[in-house]
């Protein structure tokens, strides 16, 4: 093998593992978020009891699933369900989700780069980026949210530091509850 | 600013100009049809234009085994499952479509019932389900507004659960779109200004909105050239033959824009006043056009985009005299002396108030349901309920 194919291999096995990670901490914080921010149970709140949404990169994954609550809030999926879920956000291949994911690239230009596939109702779908757009101003920096979304919501600073801290808290905790669960 | 990356696809095959009806014996032919099936609705049938595609096959020796005209405005899959046993019952081998965007729209749902099998539509319905070409299938536009003949989607409604499907992939589209002028030198004046206005949007969002990319910009700039020359002439002589089929190219060139980057929040608010109020999509493009474009601009999005319209929207003379800082406000006044135009001719409403459907009292509903179409995620504009419903009030009046 060349140095090259080394170099390349390293590269898409470090991209894959940041995909995967990320998808779980989004996941995750989508949860949390849902329990806490009162703005993401009314955007899930047209999803009937029991509708689940999946994010997963083509052909094989990585992705997460979340099931939507009688309250409105999001349940993360451990594992991809088995049967198809009511809404799937498809992105093409790996390194477009390393390119949204690491933020270069904003959910709308992703779509408007024709890098994502819906397969469902295209309104929940719009939905669900409206409820991905205001996650991400809640727990990237200003400067990093900016670059992916369309516009920054006005949140004031101390609903914006609290917010995201309890969702990175409770991302944390899932993992690490995780982990011990598999150790 | 070039565009990152891009994807642009349009394989019909465009026929268009004089006696272009003419051709389609042929082009059966070189697809190994000789048995067409020909699907229009009563007022185009009652106008007498399918009467030209027909002259034109039989001359050739090409009978059409079977017509069904009876494609109602909002058509269903009740209505797509009824032409494709008239289908298979009369022993057609390929479709016609000649009429406008329901009439097309449900062509494109017959044949997938009828190369693929079943009588349940639904099952082809989302995203890239299809896998194989279909029967051969040619378009024949009798509005010059739609662009259908060369869009990879439809739109069926499923009466029964109160649903419309959505179909998308690129076997839905025609073998070719025939695109001859005496298919709409008889318009009405309103329906030729609504259209007209219609593909006008398409261009405009497909040239500002966030999947531009520059082949869609050049079908574009060049449909709005042909809108901008030669609508308010067809306005004032409907039987100008030649701005007649300038005007149906234009749409045909519109529609293979947006059909390739999309449109915006016009076409969002469109579909939800189109839903909520019942009126012409066309006329709710013309609407909402100006007012969607200065809601952008006040955003700081799609000044240079919207500067480099002008050109084509007004010219070279006015292009020039006009400082480069204020193109953009300029490319929009054009739209709107247009509208004024039109409404002198044909009284195509300004304002949601002078259609005399639309309740005020309807506007947060109208915001709402526009909040959730696929559109608006390529508007370059973020707009949430507020801003929408400050664009339905400056609609308003």
């Amino acid at each position: 093998m060349s140095l090259q194919q080394i170099k390349l291999q390293a590269m898409s096995q470090s991209k894959r593992l940041y995909v995967t990670t990320m998808m779980q901490v989004v996941g995750r914080a989508l949860q949390s978020i849902s329990e806490q921010d009162e703005e993401i149970r009314k955007i899930t709140s047209v999803f009937p009891v029991g509708f689940v949404f999946s994010m997963q990169v083509l052909p094989e994954g990585p992705g997460f699933a979340l099931r939507k609550n009688a309250d409105n809030s999001l349940a993360f999926l451990s594992e991809l369900p088995e049967e198809k879920p009511d809404l799937t956000i498809y992105i093409k291949h790996l390194e477009h989700a390393f390119r949204i994911l690491s933020f270069q690239e904003s959910t709308a230009k992703a779509f408007a780069n024709d890098r994502m596939l819906v397969d469902g109702d295209i309104s929940y779908a719009i939905r669900m980026t409206r409820a991905l757009n205001r996650l991400e101003a809640f727990i990237l920096p200003k400067l990093v949210a900016q670059l992916a979304v369309k516009e920054y919501p006005d949140i004031p600073l101390p609903e914006k530091v609290i917010h995201g801290a309890r969702i990175y808290l409770r991302v944390a905790t899932n993992l690490i509850s995780q982990q011990v669960k598999f150790a | 600013m070039s565009k990152g990356f891009y994807e642009f696809f349009c394989p019909v095959k465009v026929i268009a100009g004089e006696a272009a009806l003419e051709h389609i014996p042929f082009e059966l032919s070189a697809l190994g049809a000789s048995k067409p099936l020909l699907i229009t609705d009563k007022g185009v049938r009652g106008a007498g234009l399918t009467d030209h595609v027909t002259g034109a096959c039989e001359e050739s020796g090409v009978t059409m085994v079977a017509v069904y005209d009876d494609v109602p405005p909002d058509s269903s899959t009740d209505v797509v499952r009824e032409i494709a046993e008239l289908y298979r019952s009369s022993g057609a081998d390929s479709i016609i479509a000649v009429g406008g965007g329901s009439v097309i729209d449900t062509s494109k749902g017959v044949n997938v019932l009828v190369s693929e099998g079943g009588t349940d539509i639904a099952k082809y319905a989302g995203a890239g389900v299809l896998k194989r070409p279909l029967k051969p299938f040619f378009v024949v536009p009798t509005t010059a507004g739609t662009g259908s003949e060369v869009t990879a989607v439809a739109i069926v409604a499923d009466k029964t659960k109160g649903v419309k499907l959505p179909f998308g992939s690129p076997f839905l589209l025609p073998n070719a779109a025939v695109i001859d002028p005496r298919m709409t030198l008889t318009l009405p004046p309103h329906i030729t200004a609504a259209t007209a206005m219609d593909a006008l949007t398409h261009a405009t969002e497909a040239f500002t909105c966030l999947a531009k990319n520059p082949l869609s910009d050049a079908y574009a700039t060049g449909a709005i050239r042909k809108i901008s020359d030669n609508l308010l002439k067809v306005m004032d002589n409907p039987k100008d033959v030649e701005g007649r089929l300038e005007l149906a190219q234009a749409s045909t060139m519109a529609g293979i824009a947006f059909s390739n980057s999309m449109v915006g929040l016009v076409h969002s608010l469109g579909h939800a006043t189109g839903a909520i109020c019942h009126l012409p999509h066309g006329m709710c493009m013309s609407l909402f056009l100006p007012y969607v474009l200065e809601y952008n601009l006040s955003k700081g999005e799609s000044r240079e985009a919207l500067a480099e319209l002008l050109l084509p929207l007004a010219g070279a003379e006015v292009y020039a005299a006009t400082p480069e800082g204020q193109r953009a406000e300029k490319a929009i006044a054009t739209i709107r002396d247009l509208r004024e135009e039109l409404y002198d001719r044909c009284k195509l409403p300004r304002t949601l108030e002078e259609t005399g459907k639309v309740g005020r009292d309807q506007l947060p509903r109208i915001a709402d349901m526009a909040l959730d179409d696929g559109s608006i995620m390529f508007n370059p504009a973020e707009a949430d309920f507020d801003e929408v419903l400050s664009v339905l009030n400056q609609a308003w009046n």
